[in-house]
């Protein structure tokens, strides 16, 4: 080889090894930027909560239009604009639950933003319901304890716009219903490569991961961690594992010690009784709120996602369910609160989607509560019924779009309206992979 | 009554005799000569047939088994896999719990002066103990320089690797 050919490979050679660490996955060589596309910085989307009849909710109905009692009012005044009942108050704190919880907000979040009050779902199931929410499908083949079949937000955001693991979060209120498998789907071009990290708050920083989780040792990052690593990174090559994916994130090495750092502080901080939980927080929904804005408070995330679940104890409690219902609102509140408030960095740049991931029915079943009021499953047209809501920069606040006569928008419309926010629509669609009809809620305004 | 023998049929008993014992002596020589060949075997890597991933409580389980040299109770088990469970990171999940049990007073870990005294006995037993097998002699190599190397690799660091390791994870 002469001088020339040499120094012209040589060059070639090191522009690649320049280069090769910023290419996506996809093969972009830059990730979406903010001064493109991207309406916000930030998506916090609450999975709202458990199967909402519009009744209760957007049409503020209370007791009207369930128990065949006179008594309309606005048990969401965190979310919704309305007066509260003034007669028969059951959801609150207190024995009974007479007394209300005050606003959270000082405007709500539909003076704020722009609210869908009559959306369609796409399942009356809740684990279908969160599929659909999460993946912008109808996931009509989607088993019940399954990974999502088709990609999820989390895998397009990682993988189109090269997020980290540890800036994508799906905080999930329990470990059951298959709440835990919504963090990555098992889609071949996606997968737990992409996945979202993922903390059930009160099973990790509850009693269970006090006892089991909150001794850890701490080794030293240099002098410890590293030959640790090192090893274990010589006994896999030498695994021949047979063609088997073995159940990695892709946190880095630093991710791992932050995410640690963090479970640290969260056992230190809820010993202490120093989590941020919302003003009241006497339900399991209401707790994971408070763990979730910590963790928006340490990680920033570009995308959180968290799962709110305890209305669906109207299968047998309407009087709960309410109670639920509000508390549901009073979370949201209070998150968005903490947000613009607490969390510097996201205020004024991050924007709050809520939808529930189904309805419930227009007829109650045979179970009666304590008030001898009757109790709501989701299975009949009624809950296809569901609301939508967001807010943030570039939301238009204010705004109602659509009626009780006239739905706009599917919950499979979620996943192209957060990745218009965060700037990886047109990847989004280009895959393939979402329902045929949806669309940004962004473009049905 | 007085029987008579004649001669031929003497003659035909001999020679029908003499057939049958001529067969015998001949059979055995009609047999094939035995061919020993090789019959070809696929190389295999040193843990083959390691295709079954352990479920978070089977992981659990091990482990505390090979750390404590104690049994786990079922509810002990069924507790731990929750937390795993409630982890997304799998393996940061598995990170914590091993740290956990590390700082545990009763965990069994030879002390280092034991491992650097004999480090291909360390090394063997610890393949045995985590991997269930012995190491080849290039993975033994590969850990004796590793760990005459580095002071820093104490025998609890080398037991974390073996516990995190992939090859752990199936059976």
């Amino acid at each position: 080889m002469d001088r020339r050919k040499f120094i012209k490979r040589a060059g070639a050679v090191a522009g690649a090894t320049i280069a090769a660490p910023y290419i996506l996955p996809t093969g972009r060589l830059f990730a979406a930027s903010g001064g493109g596309g991207q309406l916000a910085s930030h998506v916090v989307f609450v999975l709202f909560a458990g199967g909402v009849r519009q009744q209760e909710s957007v049409l503020q109905r209370y007791l009207d239009d369930s128990q065949g009692e006179p008594y309309a009012g606005n048990i969401m005044y965190n979310m919704l604009n309305g007066a509260p009942p003034t007669q028969k108050i059951v959801y609150g704190t207190g024995l009974g639950g007479i007394n209300p919880i005050p606003a959270v907000l000082g405007q709500t979040l539909q003076q704020q933003g722009t609210l869908f009050p009559e959306m369609r779902a796409v399942s009356t199931g809740h684990y279908g319901g969160l599929n659909s929410l999460l993946q912008g499908d109808t996931a009509a083949t989607q088993g019940l304890n399954q990974k999502p079949l088709g990609p999820t937000i989390f895998e397009y955001l990682r993988r189109h716009a090269g997020t980290p693991a540890s800036k994508v979060w799906f905080v999930g209120n329990t470990i059951g219903n298959s709440v835990p498998l919504l963090n990555y789907s098992e889609h071949p071009d996606y997968g737990v490569t992409y996945g979202a990290n993922f903390f059930a708050p009160n099973i990790t920083f509850g009693p269970l991961g006090d006892e089991y989780l909150a001794n850890a040792k701490v080794y030293h990052p240099q002098d410890q961690l590293a030959p640790m690593y090192e090893m274990k990174y010589f006994l896999d090559n030498s695994f021949e594992n047979q063609g088997r994916v073995l159940p990695a994130l892709g946190n880095t090495e630093e991710e791992k010690q932050d995410i640690k750092a963090f479970m640290k502080e969260m056992f230190n901080k809820t010993q202490n009784g120093t989590i941020a939980h919302p003003p009241v927080a006497d339900s399991g929904d209401l707790r994971t709120v408070g763990y979730a804005c910590e963790l928006l408070k340490w990680f920033k995330p570009t995308l959180t996602v968290v799962n709110l679940s305890a209305v669906d104890g109207c299968h047998s409690n309407f009087t709960g369910y309410l109670a639920s219902l509000h508390r549901a609102d009073h979370a949201v509140g209070h998150l968005w609160d903490f947000i613009q408030t607490q969390v510097p960095e996201m205020a004024g740049d991050t924007v709050i989607i809520a939808a529930p991931e189904c309805g419930r029915n227009d007829e109650p079943n045979a179970i009666r509560d304590a008030n001898d009021w009757y109790a709501y499953d989701h299975s009949d047209q009624n809950s296809l019924r569901v609301f939508g809501m967001m807010a943030g920069p570039t939301v238009p606040s204010n705004l109602i779009v659509g009626s009780e006569n006239n739905p706009v928008g599917r919950v499979t419309d979620m996943v192209l309206t957060i990745a218009e926010v965060l700037g990886i629509k047109s990847e989004v669609i280009n895959a393939g992979q979402i329902y045929p009809t949806s669309s940004s809620l962004f473009d049905q305004m | 009554m007085s029987m008579r023998i004649s001669n031929s049929t003497i003659r035909t008993g001999a020679t029908a005799c003499a057939v049958v014992l001529a067969i015998l002596f001949l059979l055995p020589s009609c047999r094939k000569d035995r061919i020993y060949e090789v019959e070809p075997l696929p190389v295999l890597p040193p843990s083959p047939n390691k295709d079954k991933e352990k479920t978070n409580e089977q992981y659990a389980a091990i482990l505390h088994a090979n750390l404590f040299q104690t049994a786990l109770s079922a509810n002990e088990l069924f507790e731990l896999g929750q937390c795993i469970e409630s982890i997304g990171d799998k393996e940061l999940a598995r990170e914590v719990i091993i740290s956990n049990f590390m700082n545990e007073p009763d965990v069994i870990i030879p002390s280092d002066s034991v491992m650097r005294a004999d480090i291909d006995a360390f090394v063997n037993a610890t393949y045995e103990r985590f991997l269930v097998r012995e190491p080849t002699e290039a993975e033994r190599t590969w850990f004796r320089n590793y760990i005459e190397a580095d002071p820093n690799v104490s025998a609890e660091l080398v037991y974390f690797s073996f516990a995190l390791s992939n090859e752990y994870l199936f059976y």
